[in-house]
């Protein structure tokens, strides 16, 4: 079948009416899931199975990856709005969206998230049909040590997240790191640092802790000054928001963030085990890393938004490029897409894509249409949630903390994790008065886990030789940019201050 | 001084964790005996002892930053601490940890009524009745949206009233979803 007889059936498929109708509800279903604090967007796709049991296996891969891609774009309203990402890959949207919400700019930054959601979103879509078998074949020559290198240039952020602040930065990452060793290790179940406690066992979730860090933390620091309404000041204008579109100066400004964050979100979605969460933290780093003006990250600016919301939609795209040409799922939605082809029967496998291409071709045109609706879609849905915002704070505060209750509790079930996220709020407050930094624990756990099972794998696989772990030409080259990443933020003070004595 | 004491106490929890807990359970025997593999306590331990060097020159950048300060003493502290546990942030910190520990007994309609009642309180809510029914409403609202509507199990807890209410609510959803669907 040729690429335009692809693209053909694939069109067919989704601008059938019925199909195209179903195509619709989804993307609504999905923003408003990843709207919804405690909703992931794994949580979205499995909710959607239950539409898809009349369905034939196309019309369902083509409506589940419809709810999947909205949800992750959902996920920003609610991490710009109140600062409670919707779904985990929209957290670092909160370092850059809320600030811009509290200067008044809650519709723009709306509108930036949802450009470059869909800008990511379709980048990912042309580079899955065009791609899709080169770049799995690719994804699959990442070895461990690859891939902890790439977790470790997620890491080398540290340093310049907070220039004024680089050690109590770094202490802070590293309390992450630390956090995320709790519970069971990975390779071989020992138990670690639980202090005895059952509850900990599992390990600490990363949800409950950025939940707690970020939105309960906020609402005990509005505790103290009695507040009667969020208004202007707060950034939501008393519940009026308009999304409004960056202008076209704004757009060519974060074009290479765009384009960068999209290769990169749709890379990292197909690496087995990352998918959207890692990809928005690592290209929000690598972003601050090669910004002109890395000190203004995390103040609200449009290129840390663009960054991370193109790179996890971007990471859509990429989690279904294992699943239709290996059969293998990128990521856990992924996983549950899988599980509904299985149910209908679907030989899921090498073959799949020279048997019957017309998964690629429906699925591709699915997270186009998806992708450009959804924008419309966001903007409705945004103006609804941010009427929340009108309601005086004594009735919003509270409500806000019930959020964060069910997105804590809803993510596993367990009461543990909402007692993390109360503990969490409050260490956010002693995070504050000692000019630690809530971002670098989040980091340093969203990548802790990853980072040691892959650096074990590897130390075991090199058997325990380091220089052969990354003597790779893909570790290699980027541990070396990693490190020089890494110490230029501490290197280049003490070169200007001799250079000044001089 | 509030900064320099949480960075000690850091400091010696981790020095303590560090001889004590890193390693909970024994090492199997075979993990053991392998030499190329990275002991599960390599780690946790490596990332300990990053943390204590950086916290021992976070302590003395500290110092170094306040010496000579009217306020960087202990006197100075000390009456600090009062007027924190009168504080409304205080008393928020009390309502969530005290929500957080009955949730799992209570179940979550009685959690979330009492939250969002006496959170509005604190926040400055004088109209005790428009916020105590505001408060049932909205966890009706809640309590059907994610559990009745969106499959999220939230607890119905441990008490035999409480439980059979939250039951009745989901059969009542669940009732009302079968008609429309």
């Amino acid at each position: 079948m040729s690429m335009m007889e692809l693209l053909m059936s694939g069109i067919s498929a989704v601008f059938n009416p019925s199909m195209f109708f179903m195509v619709c509800v989804a993307i609504i279903l999905g923003t408003v899931f990843g709207a919804l604090p405690g909703v992931s967007a794994t949580m979205a796709v499995a909710l959607g199975l239950t539409f898809t049991y009349t369905m034939e296996p196309i019309p369902a891969i083509v409506f589940l990856t419809a709810i999947y891609c909205s949800s992750i774009t959902g996920g920003s309203i609610t991490a710009i709005l109140f600062k409670i990402p919707g779904v985990p890959s929209s957290a670092p949207t909160t370092f850059d969206g809320y600030p811009m919400a509290q200067r008044g700019e809650a519709g723009k930054a709306l509108g930036v998230a949802l450009l470059a959601s869909a800008i990511g979103g379709l980048i990912s879509a042309i580079a899955m049909f065009a791609l899709s078998q080169p770049l799995t074949a690719a994804a699959l020559q990442f070895g461990p040590a690859d891939l902890f290198a790439i977790t470790f240039m997620g890491l080398s952020i540290l340093t310049c997240l907070d220039s004024d602040h680089v050690l109590t930065t770094i202490i802070s990452g590293l309390l992450g790191l630390l956090l995320a060793c709790i519970g069971q290790d990975k390779m071989y179940a020992v138990q670690r640092l639980t202090y005895g406690s059952q509850q900990l066992l599992a390990g600490v979730e990363m949800i409950p802790v950025l939940i707690g860090l970020f939105a309960v933390t906020e609402v005990l620091k509005q505790t103290n000054p009695k507040k009667k309404r969020m208004t202007g000041d707060d950034g939501i204008g008393g519940g009026k928001v308009n999304t409004q579109m960056p202008s076209i100066k704004e757009i060519l400004s974060i074009k290479w963030t765009l384009l960068r964050c999209s290769v990169v979100g749709t890379v990292v979605g197909i690496l087995p085990g990352a998918g959207a969460t890692i990809a928005s933290f690592l290209c929000y780093t690598m972003e601050n890393k090669i910004s002109k003006y890395p000190e203004k990250f995390g103040t609200g600016i449009i290129d840390g938004i663009a960054a991370s919301e193109a790179s996890n939609n971007a990471a859509t795209g990429g989690a279904m490029v294992p699943l239709l040409s290996l059969g293998i799922p990128g990521g856990n939605a992924a996983a549950v897409m899988m599980s509904a082809l299985t149910l209908k029967g679907v030989q899921l496998g090498p073959l799949l894509l020279t048997n019957q291409p017309e998964y690629l071709s429906a699925t591709f045109v699915s997270m186009i249409v998806t992708n450009i609706l959804m924008v419309v879609v966001a903007m409705a849905i945004a103006k609804v949630f941010a009427q929340i915002l009108a309601i005086p704070y004594s009735y919003l505060g509270p409500i806000i903390v019930m959020l964060a209750l069910i997105g804590s509790y809803a993510n596993q079930m367990a009461i543990a994790d909402v007692r993390i996220m109360v503990l969490a709020g409050v260490l956010g407050l002693l995070v504050k008065v000692c000019h630690f930094n809530s971002a670098a624990i989040v980091l340093g756990l969203v990548l802790g886990s990853m980072c040691e099972s892959n650096f074990s794998r590897a130390y075991l696989m090199s058997k325990a030789n380091l220089g052969a772990m990354f003597f790779r030409p893909i570790a290699g080259v980027i541990m070396i940019v990693c490190i020089i990443l890494l110490i230029t933020p501490i290197i280049m003070p003490l070169i200007k201050k001799n250079k000044a004595k001089a | 001084m509030f900064e320099l004491i949480i960075n000690i106490l850091l400091f010696v929890f981790l020095g303590y964790t560090f001889f004590t807990h890193v390693l909970e359970a024994p090492v199997p025997v075979k993990v053991q005996n392998n030499p190329y593999a990275l002991q599960p306590d390599v780690w946790p331990k490596a990332i300990i002892i990053l943390l204590e060097i950086c916290l021992i020159i976070n302590i003395i950048q500290i110092i170094k930053r306040n010496k000579g300060k009217e306020d960087f003493t202990l006197k100075a502290f000390a009456s600090s601490i009062p007027e924190f546990f009168k504080s409304r942030m205080f008393l928020g910190i009390v309502i969530l940890i005290v929500a957080s520990l009955i949730l799992e007994t209570v179940g979550f309609m009685v959690t979330a009524l009492l939250i969002l009642f006496f959170y509005g309180m604190l926040l400055g809510e004088r109209n005790i009745v428009r916020l105590l029914i505001a408060s049932v409403c909205i966890t009706l609202f809640l309590y059907i949206v994610f559990s009745g509507m969106l499959s999220v199990n939230l607890p119905r807890g441990t008490i035999g009233f409480l439980r059979n209410f939250a039951l009745f609510l989901e059969s009542v959803v669940a009732g009302v979803k079968g008609i429309f669907g």
